[in-house]
């Protein structure tokens, strides 16, 4: 961790019907260049849509968002340029079903980064080398099981060599015995000095993972910390309800 | 066995004396052509405006793409409220007033007309697909263009694909009115048999097994591809 700060964002809104519902009410943070962020809190605090429009799948209502220096939130900025540096992994995998595994991961390395075939090909290979499914390179989605769908969903998003890489719920779709597989990888992840921000119900990985854990709800940052302080020691009652219920 | 043979007979002077046959064939070739060319023109017409139509649901904001929407829904109201024979008429004598040729007015006309049918059953495929698929697309990178062409299209196309099949056979069919504008296709061809032979059955007999034996052939290389293109995902 070397204290720069990659991700800012300042007073972010996401409001629908015209402000009836507010999704995301003021939300300022910090993201650290090498920090694992773990984002909890109840269903419905916007912790999603916080994750979400960190690379503008949620486009927020009003705010701004700092990534690498630049304010990606400005209508004239090109987004797509600053998602490749934004790996995401989504709940429900949303690997491409027509696509080989070795395709869904070249894709858009060929395409985007105008890697050459032989090159993507063999990142790819190493990448599936690291999480176990090197054997499975030429299979389709749909000849994997959940935790091996969310470990190629992991190292498609590492073939973009992103600098963030944004987890939604990796987990929550997941039977119980797979839970595991993909929670390693992510770990493994994270020692290798990742910039990841996760939102999860896995408590477990946010106390021994985590460097910074943020605990939201009705749309605004509640209380943020260290997991231990967060943990062991919350200050606001709404943190220690929502952690007597999950713990 | 008599009526056998003069039937037999009746039918060589039909259609081989003064090679009248030929006639047909080069019918049976025009109605491929229109039929191919207009499915092709149908095609890319349809995914054009059914693409216009998603995006323009996807994003409310743009103002250009609310103009293009307009546009496609008077498109689609013009041409799926007037009969193809009629829009064939306006293409021939009003538009390409200038044009000998009648098949490729014919082929184009029929391009136009089936492609606003076509963008309706596209539309509802790319529909179909998972909204999660264009959020992974967008989230690697690719523009909404580039994950449409990529990844929800050859999806969707999996799932129209009947549906395209369907279509063709309807052209194939509708193509016979093709003779309104001066094409000898496959029935223009029947009737001219008809006349200059007094023949009042057979060419018209012939020409509809003919359309008969090509629908039944296509439906079975449809399924045929159907059943390829489902095992390539398993």
């Amino acid at each position: 961790m070397n204290g720069d700060c990659i991700i800012k964002t300042n007073d972010l809104c996401k409001f629908y019907k015209g402000g009836a519902i507010k999704a995301l009410n003021g939300v300022s943070a910090e993201i650290k260049k090498g920090e694992v962020v773990v984002v909890i809190g109840p269903s419905g605090s916007g912790k999603s849509t916080f994750l979400r429009s960190l690379n503008l799948l949620e486009e927020p209502t009003s705010g701004s968002i700092m990534f690498d220096g630049n304010e990606i939130t400005n209508p004239k900025v090109n987004i797509n340029i600053h998602r490749q540096k934004m790996g995401m992994v989504f709940q429900h995998f949303n690997l491409f079903p027509h696509m080989t595994i070795l395709k869904n991961m070249t894709v858009a390395p060929m395409k985007l980064l105008k890697m050459s075939k032989e090159d993507a090909e063999a990142k790819a290979r190493q990448l599936l080398e690291r999480v176990g499914l090197a054997d499975r390179a030429n299979t389709y989605p749909s000849q994997l099981s959940g935790g091996q769908k969310q470990r190629v969903a992991i190292v498609r998003a590492l073939c973009m060599n992103p600098e963030v890489m944004l987890f939604d719920e990796p987990t929550s779709a997941l039977d119980p015995e797979m839970v595991g597989e993909v929670l390693a990888v992510m770990k493994q992840l994270a020692e290798e000095g990742m910039t990841m921000v996760v939102v999860t119900h896995e408590m477990g990985f946010a106390k021994e993972v985590a460097d910074r854990v943020i605990f939201m709800d009705e749309g605004a940052i509640v209380e943020s910390g260290t997991p231990e302080e967060i943990f062991d020691n919350p200050q606001n009652e709404r943190t220690k309800l929502f952690l007597s219920k999950v713990l | 066995m008599e009526w056998f043979n003069n039937w037999i007979d009746k039918l060589h002077e039909t259609f081989i004396v003064g090679d009248r046959y030929m006639t047909l064939i080069e019918g049976f070739e025009k109605t491929l052509i229109i039929t191919f060319g207009a499915l092709v023109i149908g095609v890319i017409i349809g995914t054009i405006v059914a693409m216009i139509k998603v995006f323009a649901h996807n994003s409310p904001k743009s103002k250009v793409l609310k103009v293009l929407d307009v546009l496609m829904n008077i498109y689609l109201t013009v041409i799926r409220g007037t009969p193809v024979v009629v829009q064939l008429l306006i293409s021939f004598f009003i538009i390409f007033i200038s044009a000998k040729d009648g098949t490729w007015v014919a082929m184009l006309t029929f391009g136009i007309n089936s492609g606003a049918y076509v963008a309706e059953t596209i539309r509802s495929g790319i529909m179909a697909i998972d909204p999660g698929q264009m959020e992974a697309g967008r989230s690697l990178g690719f523009s909404n263009i580039q994950t449409m062409w990529l990844i929800i299209l050859p999806q969707a196309f999996k799932n129209i694909l009947p549906a395209i099949g369907n279509e063709m056979i309807a052209l194939l069919k509708e193509t016979s009115v093709a003779g309104y504008v001066a094409v000898v296709d496959l029935t223009k061809a029947g009737n001219q048999i008809k006349n200059t032979t007094y023949d009042q059955i057979n060419p018209i007999l012939l020409v509809a097994l003919v359309y008969l034996v090509m629908v039944m052939l296509f439906t079975w290389l449809i399924g045929l591809l159907e059943r390829r293109l489902r095992k390539s995902e398993r």
